[in-house]
């Protein structure tokens, strides 16, 4: 097509928002097919979006490996494992890409690597993951199964070493979300990511401990050698790990040039993978030298990592770390121009697209992340560690990039902080307005004190931060970084409220769960009920990182991790595997689904039975016995009490003690390092995991009813004063003291925030919500109309996108309910 | 109660409830056990209202500037 015919189509999808199309019009022809090569990965809450398969066969070489290497000490065992199906696993390089590197055997399929236990249960549950013919793999599946039931599984010798009790609790899908092993990994980049090293130079590194290190285990014997036997033996698994990353990586540079010398016939493309050939030889062997080595190098060591265990969340800070070679190539150089550098980076976003976790993990995953495979939240902005300015060109080039490609994850979340220039401003404006739902904003300063409030990060450190997973800061420095945080510190809390009503009971999976503080029938006082509820809320969270502290205590033990630890200088210079908590500071916090529904039930009770004495506890209790059918009129008064959201002191005061009660039980939890445990209250879509589990509840809603969208959002339709009663609400909250970080989602108006005028309205809005200390922030902006279009004809809206809480997702690629949740959050107008 | 679509007859709690997406609204989403369409229940009346289909808002459009906070029945 014709330039200004191509002007004229991107004008009109603009001019109708429908940013998508547009999209498809302005990007490269290499990034169009490169974005459309892509297999959708997750679930919709059930089915996987694409008819993706498992790959079977790396659980049967693992087993072999396993064997082979079966009386190797642990750290060389998975060291040799990893090693050789690195250098035998299928690789494949997608026509057009001048990134490459890849977790699956193939586009279509992802790898299984087989479990004991009830590890599998996802994969007999949804057989048409399994590759035809069915029987054949259904009967791998099951002797796989009962390998590892005899060799003990991990996570069976996990669970079996823990207190019993809890961990019955802790499974019975209840209260906790998430898994003992995998979870959100931290990424010591200060170390590997600023150009000063690479896996060789942490190789020499490794060498010369082991060398010290054999000196004296050759040398006069007395006890101060004894722990340096297991050092060696961790340290050669991490070099071992290394070298077998570089080996891996320069099978690409291989097929590349294979690929360019016998296949290739057009001389742009044949120069292209030569290029391609050269990089992959170069990294991650090597430091950088330009842009393309960096997005290669860092994305090699994303999949490695990946492929050493699950990960859940992707910790990064892709501005800050390949800024320079940005600068130097388009700028400085002029190597490449910024079109070819968009072609680059936009690529790189597709690459992390396409990274895979979900299909064979079980319901908890499937219905808390719908739509997508994990929670890839990219750091973006903020400040250097002096203090200044950290945006560049390249925090610019990546939401251009993103604006291209839509792809809902990555996605991003923007460090504000008072000198963020209107430049950057407008970008991040622009790709919220074209309704990708990122960047979510997030306020440095409040958060930087933060993160050295909680867990004692001098302030040069704090200032690294990247997001651990969706929304807690994490430092990237050698005892700043937290490798790893089990997702399994996240608690279901509106189970808290539920078993203050219920004695402690469960009626939803049958078990006296927490303690028994009292009949709330015979409650006479709303004292008894907000103390029996302090007391649940003090079980749960015990309960939970109890729970936390324990695996991350022995997960050395049970699977260390050589790889991780080879790009972590504390393990380095140590010589223990990273999961080991020494010279850790900590990053600890719990994650808190479900907690509005707390204060707003609360409050509606103190109103409703204590305040108005309209109805009584024994009263309620009836209703919410019988899910409130049959009962409409009296569920509309608890409805219509005070809420969350509304800049009513009833309501906040309410929110403001729950949070200081749990904040002052959280000085009292200590992570190992012996660092606090504050609670960060935000869902993903936990909210609709939860709705069949959570039982009916005094703020109005039915067992079957989607929870709140989480975090400190009000309920849907529930905020009824306006944006700015939301965010006075909000700011009621002490966002350094009162907890680790608060989620808020808002929806805005595209109709209303058009043109200069609609980025006039929105700056002000973020100035109040940063004069009033929020920490965090995020929109969508899609209208109803198009919403609802969308569940009529999927097809024809496959590529909007949606802020489901701390992450975005393709709308078509959710379930119902969770669209239908999303529709009824209120549309702000902030002007 | 009767379905709007098959005409079975039963009382609401035998039409399973699935959700009602605004809890400040009296409408929610139940499923008749008969011909098994998905209809929007006033639960207040007890009365099924209509068969819910792809798109369509039982629950009225959002609160909010876009106009149309009207929920599918009036609440007092």
């Amino acid at each position: 097509m014709a330039e200004p015919a191509l002007n004229e189509k991107i004008q009109e999808f603009e001019g109708k928002q429908q940013w998508w199309w547009a999209a498809e019009v302005k990007r490269s022809k290499r990034l169009d097919y490169l974005r459309k090569a892509v297999w959708r990965k997750g679930s919709t809450g059930g089915a996987p979006i694409s008819p993706i398969k498992l790959d079977l066969e790396p659980a049967l070489r693992r087993i072999e490996l396993y064997k082979q290497f079966k009386q190797e000490p642990l750290p060389l065992r998975m060291a040799k494992i990893h090693s050789a199906m690195w250098g035998s696993d299928l690789i494949y390089i997608v026509d057009q890409s001048q990134i490459v590197g890849s977790k699956t055997p193939s586009p279509s399929t992802e790898e299984w690597y087989g479990s004991g236990g009830i590890g599998n249960a996802a994969v007999y549950n949804y057989p048409e993951i399994l590759p035809e013919p069915l029987e054949e793999s259904l009967k791998v599946v099951h002797d796989v199964g009962q390998f590892w039931d005899q060799e003990g599984e991990a996570m069976e010798k996990l669970i079996s070493g823990g207190d019993p009790e809890d961990m019955a609790k802790y499974q019975s899908g209840a209260i906790a979300w998430g898994s003992l092993i995998g979870g959100y990994s931290g990424k010591n980049y200060e170390y590997f990511m600023t150009g000063k090293r690479a896996f060789e130079d942490i190789i020499e590194e490794i060498e010369e401990n082991i060398a010290k290190a054999e000196e004296k285990t050759q040398g006069v014997s007395g006890p101060d050698i004894l722990p340096l036997y297991n050092k060696i033996l961790n340290w050669e698994a991490m070099k071992l790990s290394l070298e077998a990353g570089i080996r891996w990586a320069r099978r690409y540079a291989r097929l590349a040039r294979i690929i360019a010398e016998n296949f290739e016939t057009d001389p742009k493309r044949k120069e292209e993978l030569l290029r391609v050939s050269e990089t992959c030889e170069r990294v991650p062997a090597k430091p950088p030298r330009n842009l393309q080595e960096s997005l290669q190098y860092d994305h090699f060591i994303q999949v490695l990592a990946r492929k050493e265990q699950v990960e859940g969340a992707w910790p990064a800070r892709p501005d800050y770390y390949h800024g320079p070679y940005y600068n130097k190539d388009v700028n400085i150089e002029k190597n490449i121009t910024k079109e070819e550098a968009l072609d680059l980076i936009g690529e790189f976003l597709i690459r992390a697209y396409d990274m895979p976790v979900v299909l064979a993990m079980g319901k908890w995953v499937r219905e808390g992340l719908q739509g997508i495979a994990g929670t890839w939240v990219w750091t973006l902005g903020g400040v250097k560690q002096d203090g200044s300015d950290a945006c560049n060109d390249m925090t610019i080039a990546l939401m251009q990039a993103a604006r291209l490609v839509r792809t809902p994850n990555p996605t991003f979340a923007f460090r504000w902080h008072p000198k963020v220039k209107d430049e950057v401003m407008r970008e991040i404006f622009e790709c919220i307005r074209h309704g990708l739902g990122y960047p979510a904003m997030r306020n440095d300063p409040i958060l930087i004190a933060n993160a050295m409030h909680w867990h004692r990060h001098p302030i040069e450190e704090a200032r690294t931060w990247v997001h651990q997973a969706c929304m807690s800061p994490c430092p990237t420095t050698k005892h700043g970084t937290q490798p790893y945080r089990m997702a399994s510190a996240t608690a279901n809390c509106a189970k808290i409220i539920e078993y203050a009503l219920w004695n402690g009971y469960d009626q939803v999976v049958n078990m006296q769960m927490g303690p028994k503080t009292g009949d709330a029938r015979e409650f006479t006082e709303f004292e008894q009920l907000f103390q029996a509820w302090v007391k649940q809320m003090e079980w749960l969270f015990s309960l939970l990182t109890r729970t936390v502290n324990y695996a991350r205590y022995v997960q050395s033990d049970v699977v260390p991790r050589p790889f991780l630890s080879g790009i972590s200088q504390r393990a380095v210079d140590s010589g223990l595997d990273i999961m080991r908590p020494d010279g850790e500071r900590g990053n600890a916090w719990i994650t808190a689904f479900t907690w509005v529904e707390n204060p707003d039930s609360l409050t509606a009770i103190k109103k409703v039975v204590f305040d108005d004495k309209k109805y009584t506890m024994a009263q309620l209790m009836d209703a919410l016995e019988a899910n409130w059918d049959g009962y409409e009129e009296m569920r509309l008064d608890f409805v219509n009490a005070p809420k969350w959201g509304n800049d009513d002191d009833y309501a906040d005061d309410m929110m403001l003690r729950c949070l200081r009660e749990s904040a002052r039980f959280s000085r009292e939890l200590k992570d190992p390092s012996g660092n606090s445990w504050p609670i960060l209250p935000e869902n993903v879509s936990g909210n609709i995991h939860y709705s069949s589990i959570v039982r009916s509840l005094p703020n109005g809603r039915r067992q079957g009813d989607a929870l709140y969208d989480g975090g400190i959002s009000p309920g849907p339709g529930l905020d009824k004063k306006g944006p700015t009663a939301v965010l006075k609400s909000c700011g009621k909250i002490d966002h350094i003291v009162d907890g680790r970080a608060f989620l808020l989602n808002q929806r805005l108006s595209p109709t209303q925030l058009q043109g200069e005028k609609g980025y006039q309205l929105w700056r002000a809005y973020m100035k109040t919500w940063a004069d009033l200390g929020l920490d965090h922030v995020q929109f969508n902006m899609v209208s109803d109309e198009t919403l609802r279009a969308a569940q009529k004809d999927p097809e024809k809206y496959s590529e909007v996108i949606v802020r489901v809480a701390g992450y975005s997702a393709h709308f078509v690629d959710i379930s119902r309910k969770t669209q239908d949740n999303i529709i009824q959050r209120t549309i702000q107008g902030i002007g | 109660m009767k379905c709007t679509e098959c005409g079975h007859e039963a009382s609401p709690d035998k039409f399973r409830y699935l959700y009602n997406a605004r809890i400040d609204a009296s409408v929610s989403m139940r499923q008749c056990p008969n011909c098994m369409e998905v209809l929007a229940v006033d639960e207040l009346k007890r009365e099924a209202l209509k068969k819910v289909g792809l798109g369509d808002a039982p629950w009225g459009k959002s609160a909010g500037i876009e106009g149309l906070a009207e929920d599918a029945v009036q609440t007092t």
